[in-house]
């Protein structure tokens, strides 16, 4: 027992020498730089319509965690960017937001968009028009090139906007894949790019890039619907003379019109006629 | 005694531990401050520099001296984020606005501290995937970044390193005077461009002091890089030039070694329309133009046929060569002429050459214009290695006609009165025609044909 007291002293001495031991600089404020950067008019601008309604921010200063830093290409102009934005709230949060009700696009809807100058040019000679990634983060080339004095313009770059925007809701709720691919199952190709768009609506496909896959047909089908107005997607319609082809798109876009009443109770023809509107509304103002 | 042996060992266990746990914590430390507050303290440290220079920087971007030469870049940095800029830059148009424009920069910190040029302005012209100079940069435009690692300081200089391919880009501190010069690089770059009518051919003109050598000088203005290759039969010497300008000249970053002395600063004499680099000993390196082929050919004797031999023919068809790359600028600015004056296009240019030395030159045209025929005489120059055409008649293919004066300014440029080379060129275009050129002596005039024998 004395050797246990003698024993027990030294350990309560050396418990408190360890202790004593433990005196430390205590953490004070951050050392990272916290302070909100200088806002110019333009990021106020985003704020007001993009970021706090519907929580989408748009990055239009050089970021390179954004881009693809293999490619050469370089911030938008700056006074491109409101109307370039102006031209995707109206065209497509308006004609969403009208028709699939006020909180659509709040609910579904990338949370970011990326905003480049510059061509995404391929080193195969195509050009990337638009990026949407995991439904987060749409990207969007050739903003320095938009006139909203033009149709094929304004519809060029809203057709990359509603095509992305395809993507985003068909992972949230996925299509009849197995339907659609029973329909044109041979047609597909990877070297969609060399193939002319009649030889491509010859074989059911309304463009050449919806040969890609099923999901870029998906999508190109009804983009290419809602970019239209009904005469000329009609016309687009009429121009085809194979009978079988004129068939499996018209199926193609039953299906469309199904998958956007059955999953998100939208009429699709009335958001056409909306988006169509708005459409005009832009090139005529 | 067994607890007490537990208790011995305890005791050694524990005393190890507590000797260790006292060992001296001030490890010497290899900085003064932890990493955040020295990332932060380079950020501030960047930014103060740059902001610190009354007039700026100057950047001479040489984006890739392999292939590349370089383009001057001025900035002013502002204190709220905003940078002036202003460049020597090319525009695929060919013009080059050298007036100054603000955009916004930021010091980022990453891994480490880099200055980005944010929003769009000069320097982002060299990173536009769809203008490219040449083939091999198809996509990748003039391999430029506007993402500069900080790397230090140098005799007040600022190193950066690019944030795609780590070369590395010094700014140096800028003068007034930097600024007023900029737009004095403007004629020195149009000169070394030139336009339709500077001649069609660049020779690179080395001097060692005792001989000159020629060299074939093959340069493209928009990548701002040549190579010289030698035109001695069997020897391969080839020099690269990567090229930037100033007021004066040329300045080349792939120094010309000649007799040991390494040649870079080509000062542009206007007289001469020459860029000549001087070294010592009578030591120098002349670029300039001719009109005059680099390697002259025998070529023209084929236009030559002997008494008795069948004639030979050479044609120029719009369809197939109006694209072909060795119709010179001029070459196609006369066509146009002549194509919009009115509903008449041309359709054929053809050489009929006969064996009696003379040549039937045909006009012919789409849109209902009839056919005409410009007959000359062809005189060999066997030292200067042309032929020379000189007017006889115009005729309709039945009888003798007027001049016609739709053709004239065209026409005009094959009578030049120095005589034509004729080069029998190594590509083909759509069929297996052997292509022929026709180069004005005394002009930048050169129509591309077929050989149709």
């Amino acid at each position: 027992m004395k050797i246990f007291k003698t024993y027990k002293t030294v350990v309560i001495a050396g418990a408190l020498l360890l202790a004593s031991c433990a005196h430390e600089d205590q953490p004070k404020e951050s050392q990272l730089d916290f302070t909100t950067p200088a806002k110019t008019e333009l990021d106020n601008w985003i704020g007001t319509n993009f970021l706090n309604p519907f929580n989408i921010n748009v990055y239009y200063e050089w970021n390179q965690n954004l881009v693809d830093n293999n490619r050469y290409l370089y911030p938008p102009m700056v006074d491109k960017v409101q109307p370039a934005m102006e031209v995707v709230k109206k065209i497509w949060i308006d004609s969403y937001t009208t028709i699939g009700g006020a909180d659509f696009v709040k609910k579904i809807a990338p949370r970011e968009f990326v905003l480049v100058g510059g061509v995404n040019l391929n080193t195969n000679g195509t050009v990337t028009l638009g990026l949407a990634e995991a439904g987060q983060r749409v990207s969007l080339f050739q903003v320095d090139n938009l006139n909203r004095k033009s149709r094929a313009s304004i519809t060029q770059f809203i057709h990359t906007i509603q095509h992305e925007y395809v993507h985003i809701l068909n992972q949230t709720k996925p299509f009849d894949e197995q339907a659609w691919a029973k329909l044109t199952p041979s047609g597909y190709t990877t070297s969609w790019y060399v193939e002319p768009i009649a030889t491509s609506r010859s074989l059911g496909f309304i463009t050449s890039y919806a040969r890609l896959n099923i999901y870029e047909d998906f999508a190109e089908t009804a983009a290419t619907i809602l970019t239209s107005s009904k005469a000329e997607y009609d016309a687009i319609l009429a121009s085809i003379t194979d009978a079988n082809a004129k068939a499996n798109i018209k199926a193609k876009e039953a299906l469309v019109v199904k998958y956007y009443k059955d999953s998100f109770n939208i009429d699709f023809y009335t958001l056409r006629d909306e988006a169509q509107k708005n459409t005009d509304a832009v090139i005529n103002n | 005694m067994k607890v007490k042996y537990i208790y011995k060992c305890l005791m050694i266990a524990f005393a190890a531990l507590l000797l260790g746990s006292c060992s001296s914590p001030e490890v010497d430390a290899k900085f003064d401050q932890n990493a955040t507050d020295r990332l932060s303290g380079r950020q501030k440290e960047l930014n103060d520099l740059l902001l610190s220079s009354a007039d700026g920087w100057k950047a001479v971007y040489y984006t890739d001296s392999t292939q590349l030469g370089g383009w001057t870049h001025l900035f002013k940095f502002l204190p709220d984020g905003k940078v002036n800029m202003a460049s020597d830059f090319t525009g695929k148009d060919g013009s080059i606005d050298t007036k100054t424009y603000q955009s916004q920069y930021d010091i980022q910190v990453g891994s480490t501290v880099s200055l980005v040029f944010t929003t769009q302005n000069r320097i982002h012209l060299l990173s536009d995937a769809s203008n490219y100079p040449t083939a091999a940069l198809l996509a990748k435009g003039y391999l430029g970044d506007f993402q500069f690692y900080y790397y230090g300081q140098k005799n007040g200089d600022i190193i950066f390193r690019t944030n795609r391919n780590s070369h590395f880009l010094r700014f140096v501190k800028a003068t007034p005077k930097d600024w007023a010069d900029l737009p004095g690089n403007v004629p020195i770059i149009k000169a070394i461009t030139g336009d339709m009518n500077s001649p069609l051919f660049r020779i690179l003109e080395i001097n060692d002091g005792t001989t000159t050598k020629n060299y074939d000088f093959s340069y493209n203005p928009s990548a701002r890089f040549g190579t010289g290759y030698s035109l001695e039969s069997g020897v391969n010497t080839s020099y690269d030039l990567a090229l930037s300008f100033n007021p004066l000249g040329a300045y080349s970053k792939l120094p010309l070694e000649v007799k040991g002395q390494k040649l870079t600063d080509y000062v542009y004499d206007s007289a001469t329309n020459a860029f000549v680099a001087t070294g010592k000993d009578g030591v120098k390196a002349t670029i300039k133009y001719t009109n005059a082929p680099p390697r002259l050919t025998d070529d023209y004797k084929v236009t030559l046929p002997a008494a008795g031999a069948p004639s030979t023919a050479y044609g120029y068809i719009a369809a197939n060569l109006a694209n072909a790359p060795t119709n010179s600028q001029l070459c196609n600015y006369l066509l146009n002429e002549i194509n919009n004056a009115s509903a008449a296009k041309v359709n054929r240019v053809q050489f009929t050459f006969y064996n009696n030395r003379t040549v039937d030159i045909m006009y012919s045209f789409t849109g209902g214009k009839a056919t005409v025929y410009h007959r000359a005489t062809v005189t060999e120059d066997a030292v200067n290695k042309t032929i020379i055409l000189k007017h006889s008649l115009w005729h309709n293919g039945t009888a003798v006609i007027a001049a016609d004066p739709l053709v004239k300014n065209l026409d005009d440029k094959l009578m030049d009165p120095k005589g034509l080379y004729v080069t029998k060129e190594s590509f083909r275009i759509t069929y297996s025609n052997t292509i022929y050129t026709f180069a004005g002596a005394s002009s930048s005039f050169r129509i591309t044909t077929y050989a149709f024998q």
